[in-house]
């Protein structure tokens, strides 16, 4: 009778998932309300955990909960820690969620609502919480290791160095991107700027508090500073309205940019303890709190979403960033989806602390799904603007005009009605001098929840201090992955150094620290001051190569897991990790492929570059900006070299995982898995 | 009642004890239990906290 109600309740559950996706998908011509969104997701996941992480769990990876985990062998108080799964959960999913997720959807929202918003759900539970999950499993049956480490004993020697490479790739255009991200959001905002500059005393401060005076009290430490922080987003205001102090902090892209690069550069260089740590927290904080806000913020003001499900902007001519809906969806939202940076996470901290090797179901699998949740959040909360709105934040000055009445006039003979008194008054309302060309995702999210929480509590007076709360806590975890993920680079630099000349390689010598800081600061800042003097806004060059980077990574991941599951014979249910692999060779290669020879300008890095020769050749460049031109020209090629690179790793890998697994199914070569021997837990049941 | 807030009661040190553990709160009396049990040479919490955070910040923790 149980199993009965059981699986009436799941049929239930399925049938109002497949009504809610209908009516997102084919609902047209009138705003859509919010709630079908959550509901299709939430049912869409549920469903998926229920049947196929449970399929994947037992069919596929043959969970073994009488097999001890790493860290009942190993535990050490450390590294190697017993932890209760849902603090454990609470770890995973803390680590995964960055600011991809809300910035992805965000851009994407310009091909409309619906591809996004299917491809969030659908590739989560079919790509990426299976990456997750495989590859946590596969790290937990090997002690830990990392994806390099796997794919080094697994599948080859070259396999191993790709990742490696793929991983330092991924670090550094990531890093000049959600840096870029910043720029825009802070630029002419002395509000916001204030906002984020304080942050940074504030961490300093918590730092010393943390290791002279209580040490280790990570929780009173961080009730201090989000009390802190919540008054300096009040007290940037009375900034913003003081004329002094406003020109002080109203600063432009370039200084911003440089800004940034000298803070990355201390980060790194400086002692953990001191910034990079107590920022973290603060961070996992705020995130958290945000997050959670804004769920609850969309069920209770369920907001209609006036974007349409699909705009003119499928056939690749988008103003926010160019290229068509394929494959340039899939390369634009990557976290939320299915990132390859998880995949580092899941085989780092996450396998030595799990108990039970049941438990990566939960964790792996479930993570991912509440992280692309928040992904379905931030693609309503930009959809629920008015696509005009949406639209004149996003675009660049050289599509839409750097004035109100011109960005109003474009956008308007794109069928999307905008005056230009909507965008003086809605700047006004946030407290911001203009809202225009602030293309990046992160202002026009920021607008999106600031209206959702506005409408949860205060109404317009509190609108402002929503806006740059939204804006301060997207850029407060921008920051914090670019100095976490500056420090990491900075090891990797000091380890390939280190095989040069060995000293480079201690990490403890201080000349050592700050030339490989340089390099790595050096080499995403390159990236990011390219952005910044870019004349289409630089997210449209910029944040491409991301995806692309990033779902390299991924097709890596995927890689090691097939291959490791060829060899535990698991041929039968393969397809699980081929197709999602496939799927993102195919997109990775097609949009490698478009980004390196679209004839389109703005689509094409070369043909880019070959119309500014043109332009310089015929003398139509005045004298001023001949310089900026070859720079321009300069930057595109290299974009071109750094695709190309990208696609050839992929490439590599491809022929090396083909040959590795053609031997094994035809018999010529016996498979070895690398996999720890097998020792049966002690540890009774249960948590 | 007084088993609807026994209950109460130790749900929320359950949860209270999870933030301790999420957060990095609670992770030297962990340290210290372990390293009683293996009769290592202890760690102060000062050492303890600044160890853990260069091991925790030398590898990839956050994610974009």
């Amino acid at each position: 009778m149980k199993k009965f109600f059981s699986v009436i309740v799941w049929i239930v559950v399925a049938l109002v998932g497949a009504v809610a996706l209908a009516t997102i998908a084919f609902r047209r011509g009138e705003p859509i309300n919010a709630t079908w969104f959550v509901l299709a997701a939430a049912c869409f996941y549920v469903v998926a955990y229920r049947l196929y992480s449970a399929f994947i769990a037992a069919k596929l990876l043959v969970l073994d909960n009488t097999r001890a985990t790493p860290c009942e062998r190993r535990e050490d108080g450390r590294d190697f820690v017993p932890t209760n799964r849902w603090v454990l959960f609470g770890h995973h999913f803390a680590a995964i969620a960055g600011p991809g997720p809300l910035v992805g959807p965000t851009l994407a929202a310009q091909f409309g609502y619906l591809p996004g918003t299917l491809w969030l759900i659908a590739g989560a539970a079919f790509a990426g919480c299976v990456q997750d999950f495989v590859i946590l499993f596969c790290s937990i049956r090997r002690d830990g290791k990392t994806l390099g480490e796997m794919a080094r004993e697994e599948v080859s020697e070259r396999g191993g160095f790709i990742a490696q490479l793929a991983v330092l790739a991924i670090m550094i255009i990531l890093l000049g991107v959600v840096a870029l991200v910043v720029v825009n959001a802070l630029k002419s905002s002395p509000w916001a700027a204030f906002t984020l500059a304080m942050t940074i005393p504030i961490a300093l401060l918590l730092g010393v508090y943390l290791r002279y005076f209580r040490p280790g009290r990570v929780l009173e430490a961080s009730v201090i500073g989000v009390a802190l922080i919540l008054f300096v987003v009040v007290a940037g205001q009375w900034v913003a309205d003081s004329p002094l102090l406003a020109k002080v902090f109203t600063l432009s892209g370039v200084s911003l940019a440089f800004a940034i690069i000298a803070y990355g550069f201390a980060a790194s260089a400086l002692p953990v303890w001191l910034l990079l740590a107590p920022r973290d927290y603060l961070s996992a904080f705020i995130k958290a709190g945000a997050i959670f806000s804004l769920a609850a913020g969309i069920l209770l003001v369920r907001p209609q979403v006036l974007m349409p499900p699909l705009t003119r902007f499928i056939d690749g001519s988008g103003p926010v960033f160019a290229g068509e809906i394929f494959p340039f969806c899939f390369i634009t939202i990557a976290c939320g989806a299915i990132s390859g940076f998880h995949s580092l996470i899941s085989s780092g901290t996450t396998p030595k602390m799990i108990q039970r090797e049941g438990h990566a179901r939960f964790i792996g699998y479930g993570a991912m799904l509440l992280e692309s949740f928040v992904g379905v959040m931030a693609m309503v909360a930009a959809c629920a603007m008015p696509p005009g709105v949406y639209f004149a934040i996003n675009s660049p000055a050289t599509i839409v005009g750097a004035s109100p009445e011109a960005a109003a006039q474009t956008i308007s003979g794109w069928g999307y009605p905008l005056t230009a008194e909507t965008m003086t008054g809605l700047a006004h309302a946030v407290g911001e001098q203009t809202l225009l060309n602030r293309a990046g995702g992160a202002p026009s999210l920021a607008v999106g929840m600031a209206q959702i929480f506005s409408n949860t509590i205060g109404g317009e007076r509190l609108l402002s201090i929503w806006y740059h709360f939204a804006i301060m806590f997207e850029a407060l975890f921008i920051l914090t992955v670019l100095d976490a993920g500056t420090r990491v680079g900075r090891f990797m630099v000091q380890e390939l150094c280190g095989r040069v000349w060995k000293p480079l390689g201690r990490m403890n010598w201080m000349p050592g620290i700050l030339l490989s800081s340089g390099i790595i600061v050096g080499a995403w800042g390159y990236f990011l001051y390219q952005g910044v003097v870019d004349p289409l806004g630089g997210i449209n060059s910029l944040w491409p190569l991301f995806g692309i980077s990033n779902q390299l990574l991924a097709a890596v991941a995927l890689v090691v897991a097939t291959t490791i599951l060829l060899k535990m014979g698991r041929l039968k249910w393969i397809w699980v990790t081929l197709a999602p692999m496939a799927w993102l060779v195919i997109i990775t290669m097609k949009a490698s492929y478009q980004k390196i020879f679209s004839v389109n300008p703005r689509i094409g890095f070369l043909s880019y570059a070959n119309a500014m020769a043109a332009q310089l050749a015929a003398g139509k460049i005045p004298v001023a900006k001949i310089a900026d031109t070859h720079r321009l020209i300069f930057n595109q090629r290299l974009d071109a070299g750094v695709t190309a690179v990208l696609a050839v790793m992929i490439l590599v890998l491809l022929v090396e995982a083909l040959v590795q697994w053609h031997a094994i199914l035809s018999r010529r070569k016996e498979p070895v898995l690398r996999e720890t021997p097998y020792v049966a837990t002690q540890w009774a049941g249960g948590d | 009642m007084q088993r609807f807030w026994r209950r109460f009661r130790q749900g929320l040190q359950r949860a209270w004890q999870g933030l301790r553990e999420w957060s990095g709160d609670a992770a030297y009396e962990k340290y210290a239990q372990c390293a009683v049990r293996g009769g290592a040479k202890q760690l102060t919490q000062a050492e303890f906290y600044v160890e853990q955070l260069k091991r925790k910040y030398s590898r990839p923790n956050r994610c974009c």
